[in-house]
């Protein structure tokens, strides 16, 4: 039986009908439309469905929709800037070719500010240690760090919101 | 991979929470993470009738960790809580790396410390320190509260001292004593999103001399249906002082208890071999902590 709840995503309220065991992950990308989340491994394993729920990272690919009311999800869509800039995120990804096939991008920058709101200065280790739940099958994580390190060298002269 | 229909309950207290338990019993599951629950639900390993999401229920969350006063851990506190908590990092640091250590960070953001118990996993990271500090559970239903100690609720793979009518809610931690050190460490073959192939705490007291071992408890994980309590372990420490050549029986020792198998992950041999690596390292590192060097 289906019914109808309201999902806060990106700031913006959106009234779905979900039955009880859809997953928030294909009501993100099939009934919202917002398909820049992905569907990697399906079983929480690979990080590409991160979304950060309350500006925690949790993987959409295992989480009840229903569950999500009364919650913040922010997706990757959801860091577009003023006037539609980037993210200083996405933007180091782009400035230091962390982006290769892209399927695991999203997830790994929802992942990367996630760490960088909880610890603005993070540690080669602590950037390996929290972004160890994004797999990437292109094996381009050097890069993916030296952009995190440089988003994060930004973040702590700017301040990013 | 579709889950099965089932009912959806989202109580917002503890006697809500009860009651539905009660009245649906074992067709019922409780979704805290949903971090093992729903992956086991996708696979149809299980399809439960109803779900019941304790997520709204703040009761059941939350750390309290006060000076003298040992600690009370709700159950459905997400392991990042526990893993960033300076109270527990400063008082249970054993608690706190094996929580980090669970998943991945997102993993740790959904997953509770009562479901990484309630799994009953014989790989669970946070089960093995926390029987180590002598941790106990709360087991609650409508007929009233239960005191357990966690190496009598576990008590083998996916098998709990749990009527279907009760719900764990939270853990009670004890004060460490003056002169004790619990440490933990594990093996596996990369550090995330793995299942570790033995894991180990160690859990050392000091007479007031700082030297003669008073208590101890060794607890390993992942070769034995449930957290395997070393029984030789304190009968060889008691009333010693700690030596490489005790150490070295302690864990051989040790090694003679654990019962690990074969799988996927390791070979019963190489878990053997770790379980004496582990006991030499974490003996070595408790011991030095409990005296306070």
């Amino acid at each position: 039986m289906k019914q109808l709840i309201e999902l806060d995503i990106n700031n913006r309220v959106y009234e779905v009908a979900v039955d009880a065991r859809d997953l928030l992950l294909d009501v993100i990308r099939k009934k919202v439309g917002l398909t820049g989340t992905k569907k990697g491994c399906g079983e929480g394993d690979c990080g590409a469905c991160t979304v950060l729920i309350d500006g925690k990272p949790e993987l959409a690919c295992i989480k009840l929709a229903i569950a999500c009311q009364g919650k913040k999800i922010t997706t990757i869509e959801g860091l577009v800037q003023e006037g539609g800039a980037l993210h200083p995120l996405q933007q180091a990804f782009v400035d230091h070719g962390a982006v290769q096939c892209g399927f695991c991008t999203p997830g790994m920058i929802l992942s990367s500010k996630a760490l960088l709101d909880r610890n603005p200065k993070p540690t080669q280790y602590d950037i390996k240690h929290e972004l160890s739940g994004n797999i990437c099958r292109c094996t381009g994580y050097k890069r993916i760090i030296e952009a995190v390190k440089a988003a994060a060298e930004v973040w702590s002269k700017e301040g990013v919101k | 991979m579709f889950l099965n229909h089932f009912e959806y309950f989202a109580p917002k207290t503890p006697a809500e929470t009860l009651e539905l338990l009660g009245r649906l019993g074992s067709k019922a599951k409780i979704l805290a993470g949903g971090t093992d629950l729903m992956v086991v639900m996708k696979a149809k390993a299980i399809s439960p009738e109803y779900l019941i999401d304790i997520n709204g229920v703040e009761e059941f969350k939350g750390i309290s960790c006060e000076q003298g006063k040992g600690a009370v851990i709700g159950t459905n506190t997400k392991l990042a809580e526990v893993q960033f908590s300076k109270a527990i990092q400063a008082k249970y640091p054993a608690l706190a790396y094996s929580a980090g250590e669970v998943g991945s960070s997102q993993v740790r953001h959904m997953a509770s410390l009562g479901g990484n118990s309630c799994n009953a996993s014989p790989a669970a990271e946070t089960p093995t320190p926390l029987v180590a500090m002598g941790a106990k559970v709360v087991l609650s239903s409508l007929s009233g509260d239960r005191e357990l100690p966690l190496e009598e609720f576990i008590l083998g793979v996916r098998k709990l001292n749990l009527a279907e009518n009760e719900i764990l809610t939270k853990f009670i931690i004890p004060e460490p004593t003056q002169k004790s050190a619990c440490r933990y460490a594990y093996m596996g073959r990369r550090d995330a999103m793995e299942i570790d192939c033995v894991n180990m705490a160690v859990n050392i007291e000091l007479e007031n001399d700082g030297e003669t071992v008073k208590n101890v408890k060794l607890v390993m994980g992942s070769v034995y249906p449930r957290p395997l309590v070393s029984k030789e372990v304190p009968t060889l420490l008691h009333g010693q002082k700690l030596s490489d050549e005790l150490i070295e029986k302690v864990a051989e020792a040790a090694q003679g208890e654990a019962k690990p198998i074969d799988d996927i992950r390791a070979s019963a041999e190489y878990r053997r071999e770790i379980v004496k690596v582990l006991a030499r390292r974490l003996l070595i590192e408790a011991y030095a902590a409990a005296k306070g060097v």
